[in-house]
C-alpha cells in the first residue's frame, strides 16, 4: 500500500532518517516504536506530505507520492492524526471536518443542515457522540481526536498515521479508540501507530517496527517478538526491570496538610516524610495537578492549613514556595520552559538571584548549570543552544532540573514521565531515587499506574477533588487504584 | 575574542549594516578635492547626530518589545518633555544659580517621561490593558495635555546667557548627544545580556506562562521597562528642544514607528523573547546611512520614505529563521 | 543567497534614484544653488518653487535644487547639516520657524557658504541678506482698508471684527496682525470679537468660522491673515448663509484660478493684498553673489505689496 525506499532527513546539524526503506500493507495495524529522537515522528510526517525528503522515494498504491503538503495527501487517502491536533476551537465539528475538503467545503458556507448531514456518517464511524454544531472549544480531548479521525475518514483514507494517540485519554476512550481501530482494519484501512505504550501495542498490532537513531532497526510480526525485545531494540541497550523503592528507614514528616481546600479540592489531607515517594493517582480532572498548585502557591488555598517542616506554610506564590523549599514540576513542559533560550538559561532561572550580586550575573552561574546538567543526564552538544533542540526527553530533564537546582525540600513532580521514550524514563527513575536517598520528599503525580506501583512507597488516590483513599505501594495493585478513584467499591 | 562573538550573534542586521554603507560609498558625490563627502569625520558624525533621539527611544523600545509589548506614546512623551524644559526655563525665572535651574529644567523634563512611562506600565499590568490600546490612549492624551499646558504655543528658547539658551548650547553638542546615545547603548545591552532583570524580561517575554510558573517578578519587571522607555523618550525631548531651540507641543509626530522601524530591522520580533542591543543600534544606523545617501545626492524627501519601507520588509523577511519541525513530540 | 539579492537589488533602485537627479546633466554645471523650502504644500510656498525654478533655469551653468521640510523644523535642520556637508555656492533658506532654524543657518555661514534668508526671517541675523515684504505694513494697509469700509458700512468708525491667524510664532503673523491693531488703537468703537488660530490653513479656518458663527450674531468684517484662511470663512458663512452680512480680507493675492485676485474678481473676497514672492530679487541678488566676488548685498531687501480689491481689478 505505501511504501519508503532510502528516505534521508537532516535538519540542521541532526540526521534524523539515514536511509529508511519501510512497507506498510493494506488493512493492517502496524506500530512504530522507538525512543524520542529516532526518527518515527519524521518518517510519519514525510509520509503524509507534511515535510519533504531530502532524498528517497515514496510509493503509494504503486505509484510514486510527491505532495504538496499534507492537505493534497489527504485528499489521495493519506491522513495523520497529530499530537497537536490542528483543529479550530473557534469552528464547530462540521466545520471543522468540511476544511480542506473539496466537496464539503462548498457546503459549509451555504447550506448548515447539508453540511450536517453530509458529516453524520463519519461522525457515527468514529463513534463520536457530539452533534456537528457543537463547536469544538466545549468538547473534551478525546472527542477532538475523533473529530480529526472523522476528518480524515470523509476523505476516504486508506492509511491512517496516529501519533501518540492514547496519550491525553481516559481509559474508556482508549477502548473506544482501539475498536474503531478494529472496524477501520475491517475495512481494508491500514493504520500505523507510533506510541511508546508496549501493552497497547502489543496488543492491537499485527506488525511491529522499531526505529533507533534515524535507522529502521527491525520490522517483525507481532507474534515473532516481545516486549523485552522491542525495547532492547529500541535502547540498543538491556535495560534493568524496575525495582521497587528502597523501604524508608525513619518517618521524618515533612510536609503536613490539613483539610486543605481550594477551588477544586476538598478537604485533601496527608502526610509525607523525608525521602518518601508519595505517587498521586487518579483520573483526569482528580485534582491531581491542582493539588501540585495549591501547594505551590498558584491555586490560592480557601481554607485548611499546612506545615513545612515543622512551621506553618501558607503558599503564598511560587517564589515564597520556593524560597521555603517547595517546588512544583508542572505538567506541561510548555508551561516550566522558556523554549528559545538556551538550555544553561533555562537552567538557572528559578533561582538565578544565587548566582547574581546586586542584579548582576556572576560566571558561577555556568559551572553550577554544568553541574545540574550533567546530574539530570542531560544529552546535549552545547548548553548554550536552545532548549527547542533537544529531544522531549531531554527537555523534561532540564525541566526537571531547573527546579532541582533550589535545592528544595518537596518536589512536586505532575506527570514528569509523559511522552518519553524508555531510556530517558529510566534516566528518570535513577534520579528521583538519588533525590529520595538525599532526603528530598517527592510527590508523584501520575496517570500510569504500573509506574506508580513500582517506584512510589505510598500511593495517594484522589477522585473529584478529595481524597478517596491512601495504599502502600507494595501491596496494592491496579484494580484498587482504579476501584478507589472511580469509586466503585467491590 | 568576546566583542567577535558578540557581533557574529549580531548577525544579519550587521551584515545588513555593511552593506549599506558600501552603497553610501560607492553613490557618495565628491568634494572639489576628491574626497568622498560621505566618508568625511563631519558627514559620518552627522549621521550619528541626526539618529541619536530616535537611537536613544530605540534602545528602551527594544527592552519593551523583548517583553512581548510595545509603545506608542514616545512620540508624544518627547513633545511633553521638550516642552515642560522650555516651560521651567523661559518662562520660569528664579533666583538660583544656572546650573541649578538647568538640572530642575532636565529633571522636569525627565520626570514627565517616567511618570507616563510607569503609568503605562502600571496599568497594562495592573488593570490588563493591551499595551497597544494603552500606549495608543496616552499617546493621544499626553499629546493633549502638552498642548493644554503650552497653550497649543512653540516656547522659543532665547539667545546670549539666558538660561534656556546655555540649555540649547549643551544639550546641542554633538560629541555630547553622540556620547549620550553610546553610553546608554552600553548600559542597555549589559542589562539585557549580564543582569538578572534581561534574563527575566526575556522570559517573561518568550513565554509568559512559564515565567509564572517559575516565580518570576512579572509585573515589577514590565513596569520598570515601561518606566525606563518613557524616561529615555523624555531624554530624547530634552536633546530635540535644544537642538531645534524651542519647546514645541506638536513635535515628535511619527518618532514611534521610526524607533520600532529600527527595533525590527535590527531583528528583534516584535512577538517578544527575541533581540538585541547591537541589532537596535544597527537598524538606527542602517535608516542613518540610507537617509544620508539619498539626501546627499539631493532625492526627493518622500522618495526616502518609500525607501525606507522597503528596507523594512526586505530586513524581517530576510531574518525569518527557518524553523525544521520540532522534532520530538 | 537571499542577501544578496536583496542587495544588488536595493542597490539598483537607490543607483537609479540617485542617478535621474535633475542637474545631472552631460555639462556639469559650474554653479550649485540648494533652496531649502520649508512646506512645498502650501499654495504661495508652490508659487515661490515655481518661480523659483524658472529664473535660475534661465542661467545656463546654475543647477538648482530644491528641499522640502514638509513644515518639519528637525528635517529642515538636518536636511540643511547635510547640504552644507555638499559646499554648494549658493543656499537660501525659507524657515519653518524662527528660533530653531538660526543655529543651523550660522553653520552654513561658518561653513563660508553664502545665506540668503527668504521671506520669514531668524532669531539672529546670520544670514548675508534677508529678503522680506514689509508685513507690518501689509497689515496698517489692511486695517486702513477695513476702516474705511466700516466708516462707510455704518457713517462712523465702528464696527465688529473677526480675525483668523496662521502660525502664531511666524514673522507675518506676528506683523500683519500688529500693522492692523496699529491702526485700530485709535478707533475705540471698532471691536475685535474674537481671534481663531487656523495655522494658514483653508480647512481650518472653515471648521474655526463655523464655531465662531455660531457663537457671534453679529459680524462686520473677517479679517483673514492669508488668502485661504479668508476663503475658508467665506465658505463657512455661506453655508449658513450670512455671506452678505460680512466683508472678507485675505492677504497673499496669488494669481491663477485658486488665487486670491480670482477670487476677488469673484466677489467672494472684498479685497487682498499682493504679498511678494520675493524670489525674483533674491534670484536677483543670488545671480550677483555668484557671479560678483567683490559684492557685499545689503543686510535686508524690503518689497513692496499692492490693494487689490474689485475696482482695482477692474480699473484699467
Amino acid at each position: 500500500m505505501l511504501s519508503c525506499t532510502d528516505l534521508r532527513k537532516t535538519y540542521g546539524a541532526t540526521q534524523a532518517l539515514r536511509g529508511v526503506s519501510w512497507q506498510l500493507a493494506p488493512g493492517e495495524v502496524h506500530a512504530l516504536c522507538g525512543e524520542n529522537g529516532a526518527g518515527k515522528s519524521t518518517l510519519a510526517r514525510i509520509c503524509c506530505g507534511i515535510t519533504k525528503p531530502d532524498a528517497g522515494e515514496i510509493r503509494f498504491q504503486d505509484r510514486p507520492a510527491t505532495w504538496s503538503g499534507p492537505a493534497e495527501a489527504r485528499r489521495a487517502g493519506v491522513g495523520i492524526i497529530l499530537q497537536e491536533l490542528d483543529l479550530f476551537a473557534g469552528l464547530t465539528v462540521a466545520e471543522n471536518i468540511a476544511l480542506g475538503h473539496p466537496r464539503l467545503e462548498r457546503h459549509s458556507r451555504v447550506k448548515r443542515a447539508e453540511l450536517h448531514r453530509a458529516v453524520q456518517p463519519f461522525l457515527d464511524e468514529t463513534g463520536c457522540t457530539a452533534s456537528p454544531a457543537t463547536p469544538l472549544g466545549e468538547l473534551g480531548i478525546a472527542q477532538w481526536q475523533l473529530v480529526a479521525i472523522a476528518r480524515v475518514l470523509s476523505l476516504d483514507a486508506r492509511v491512517i498515521f496516529m501519533d501518540e494517540p492514547t496519550s491525553a485519554l481516559t481509559d474508556d476512550a482508549v477502548e473506544r479508540l482501539f475498536s474503531l481501530i478494529g472496524r477501520l482494519r475491517s475495512r481494508g484501512v491500514a493504520i500505523v501507530y507510533v506510541s511508546h505504550k508496549m501493552a497497547e501495542i502489543f496488543r492491537i498490532s499485527d506488525r511491529i517496527s522499531v526505529m533507533r537513531d534515524g535507522e529502521l532497526v527491525a520490522s517483525s510480526h507481532r507474534d515473532e517478538t516481545d516486549i523485552a525485545t522491542v525495547i532492547r531494540q529500541m535502547v540498543g541497550r538491556p535495560v534493568a526491570p524496575r525495582r521497587a523503592p528502597p523501604p524508608l528507614s525513619t518517618a521524618r514528616p515533612v510536609l503536613d496538610a490539613r483539610g486543605m481546600c481550594t477551588r477544586k479540592l476538598r478537604d485533601v489531607s496527608f502526610t509525607l516524610s523525608a525521602g518518601e515517594i508519595l505517587g498521586v493517582a487518579g483520573l483526569v480532572g482528580s485534582g491531581r495537578s491542582e493539588l501540585g498548585r495549591a501547594l505551590a502557591g498558584l491555586s490560592p488555598l480557601t481554607g485548611g492549613n499546612l506545615s513545612l517542616l515543622g512551621t506553618p506554610f501558607r503558599p503564598g506564590g511560587v517564589r515564597e514556595a520556593v524560597e521555603r523549599g517547595l517546588v512544583l514540576v508542572p505538567e506541561d513542559r510548555r508551561e516550566g520552559l522558556v523554549l528559545d533560550m538556551p538550555i544553561r538559561q533555562n537552567l538557572t532561572l528559578a533561582c538565578l538571584d544565587r548566582y547574581a550580586r546586586g542584579g548582576w550575573i556572576l560566571e558561577r552561574e555556568i559551572p553550577a548549570a554544568t553541574a545540574m546538567r550533567d546530574r539530570c543526564r542531560v544529552r546535549c552538544q552545547d548548553d548554550l543552544l536552545p532548549v527547542t533542540s533537544l529531544s522531549g526527553g531531554n527537555q523534561q530533564k532540564v525541566l526537571i532540573g531547573k527546579w532541582l537546582l533550589p535545592s528544595p525540600k518537596v518536589c512536586f513532580l505532575d506527570d514528569p514521565t509523559r511522552g518519553i521514550d524508555i531510556g530517558a524514563k529510566d534516566d528518570l527513575y535513577l534520579m528521583f531515587a538519588e533525590l529520595t536517598a538525599a532526603g528530598v520528599a517527592v510527590i508523584w503525580a501520575s496517570s500510569e499506574l504500573p509506574e506508580l506501583l513500582a517506584n512510589a512507597h505510598r500511593i495517594l488516590v484522589m477522585r473529584e477533588g478529595r481524597v478517596a483513599g491512601v495504599l502502600d505501594a507494595a501491596t496494592a495493585d491496579q484494580e484498587s487504584i482504579i476501584h478507589l478513584a472511580t469509586g466503585n467499591t467491590r | 575574542m568576546r566583542l567577535w562573538q558578540t557581533l557574529q550573534r549580531a548577525g544579519r542586521p550587521f551584515i545588513g549594516l555593511v552593506l549599506v554603507f558600501l552603497l553610501g560609498l560607492i553613490l557618495s558625490p565628491r568634494d572639489s578635492s576628491g574626497m568622498l563627502i560621505f566618508l568625511t569625520a563631519g558627514n559620518l558624525s552627522d549621521i550619528l547626530l541626526q539618529q541619536a533621539e530616535i537611537g536613544l527611544i530605540a534602545l528602551a523600545m527594544t527592552f519593551v518589545i523583548i517583553g512581548a509589548g510595545i509603545d506608542l506614546s514616545v512620540g508624544s512623551v518627547l513633545a511633553a518633555s521638550a516642552s515642560r524644559a522650555a516651560v521651567l526655563l523661559v518662562r520660569w525665572t528664579p533666583e538660583l544659580p544656572l546650573a541649578l535651574h538647568l538640572a530642575i529644567a532636565i529633571l522636569g523634563g525627565l520626570g514627565v517621561g517616567a511618570a507616563v512611562g510607569a503609568l503605562n506600565g502600571v496599568v497594562i499590568t495592573r488593570l490588563g490593558l493591551q499595551p497597544f490600546v494603552m500606549t495608543l490612549a496616552t499617546m493621544i492624551g499626553v499629546r493633549g495635555a502638552t498642548r493644554w499646558f503650552t497653550d497649543n504655543t512653540n516656547i522659543d528658547f532665547g539667545f546670549g546667557a539666558a538660561a534656556s539658551s546655555r540649555f540649547a548650547a549643551i544639550l546641542s553638542d554633538k560629541s555630547l548627544v553622540i556620547t549620550l546615545w553610546v553610553v546608554f547603548a552600553v548600559i542597555a545591552h549589559l542589562v539585557l545580556t549580564r543582569t538578572v532583570y534581561g534574563r527575566y524580561l526575556r522570559a517573561i517575554g518568550e513565554n509568559e506562562r512559564a515565567a509564572a510558573y517559575t516565580g518570576l517578578p512579572i509585573r515589577a519587571v514590565r513596569i520598570a521597562a515601561y518606566t525606563a522607555c518613557g524616561a529615555l523618550a523624555a531624554l530624547a525631548g530634552l536633546i530635540h528642544a535644544a537642538r531645534t531651540h524651542q519647546g514645541n507641543p506638536n513635535d515628535g509626530v511619527a518618532y514611534e514607528l521610526d524607533a520600532i522601524a529600527a527595533v525590527v530591522i535590527g531583528g528583534t520580533a516584535l512577538a517578544g523573547g527575541r533581540g538585541t542591543i547591537i541589532g537596535t543600534v544597527t537598524g538606527t544606523i542602517i535608516l542613518g546611512l540610507l537617509t544620508n545617501t539619498l539626501r546627499l545626492r539631493m532625492v526627493d524627501s518622500n522618495v526616502e520614505l518609500m525607501i525606507k519601507a522597503a528596507i523594512i520588509i526586505l530586513a524581517v523577511w530576510l531574518q525569518r529563521r527557518d524553523r525544521a519541525f520540532p522534532v520530538s513530540p | 543567497m537571499k542577501s544578496l539579492l536583496s542587495f544588488l537589488l536595493l542597490a539598483a533602485t537607490l543607483g537609479l534614484l540617485t542617478g535621474c537627479n535633475p542637474g545631472a546633466t552631460s555639462d556639469s554645471p559650474r554653479y550649485t544653488v540648494v533652496f531649502s523650502q520649508c512646506n512645498n504644500a502650501e499654495p504661495y510656498r508652490a508659487a515661490q518653487n515655481e518661480l523659483m525654478t524658472r529664473l535660475w533655469r534661465e542661467q545656463r551653468d546654475v543647477q538648482l535644487v530644491i528641499m522640502d521640510a514638509q513644515q518639519d523644523s528637525a528635517k529642515q535642520i538636518a536636511q540643511i547639516e547635510t547640504a552644507i556637508r555638499t559646499k554648494p555656492h549658493l543656499l537660501i533658506v525659507a524657515p519653518n520657524e524662527r528660533a530653531p532654524l538660526t543655529d543651523v543657518m550660522r553653520r552654513a555661514m561658518a561653513a563660508g557658504i553664502p545665506t540668503i534668508c527668504l521671506e520669514r526671517d531668524i532669531a539672529e541675523p546670520h544670514y548675508t541678506t534677508w529678503i522680506r515684504a514689509d508685513n507690518r505694513e501689509i497689515g496698517r494697509l489692511a486695517g486702513e482698508f477695513i476702516v474705511q469700509q466700516l466708516t462707510a458700512k455704518h457713517g462712523e468708525p465702528r464696527g465688529r471684527i473677526v480675525e483668523l491667524a496662521g502660525l502664531k510664532g511666524v514673522e507675518a503673523e506676528i506683523n500683519r496682525k500688529g500693522g492692523a491693531h496699529d491702526v485700530w488703537e485709535k478707533y475705540p468703537k471698532i471691536e475685535v470679537v474674537t481671534e481663531a488660530v487656523a495655522n494658514w490653513l483653508q480647512s481650518t479656518a472653515k471648521d474655526r468660522m463655523t464655531e465662531i458663527l455660531s457663537a457671534v450674531p453679529s459680524i462686520d468684517v473677517v479679517y483673514a491673515r492669508n488668502d485661504p484662511m479668508a476663503m475658508g470663512a467665506y465658505l463657512a458663512a455661506r453655508e449658513k448663509g450670512r455671506e452678505k452680512e460680512m466683508i472678507f480680507v485675505g492677504i497673499d493675492g496669488l494669481p491663477g484660478d485658486a488665487g486670491g485676485i480670482a477670487k476677488v474678481k469673484e466677489g467672494m473676497l472684498a479685497a487682498t493684498f499682493v504679498y511678494p514672492l520675493c524670489v525674483d530679487r533674491a534670484v536677483e541678488i543670488g545671480n550677483r553673489i555668484l557671479r560678483e566676488p567683490g559684492f557685499q548685498p545689503e543686510k535686508v531687501y524690503t518689497m513692496t505689496s499692492r490693494l487689490i480689491t474689485k475696482e482695482s481689478l477692474d480699473a484699467p
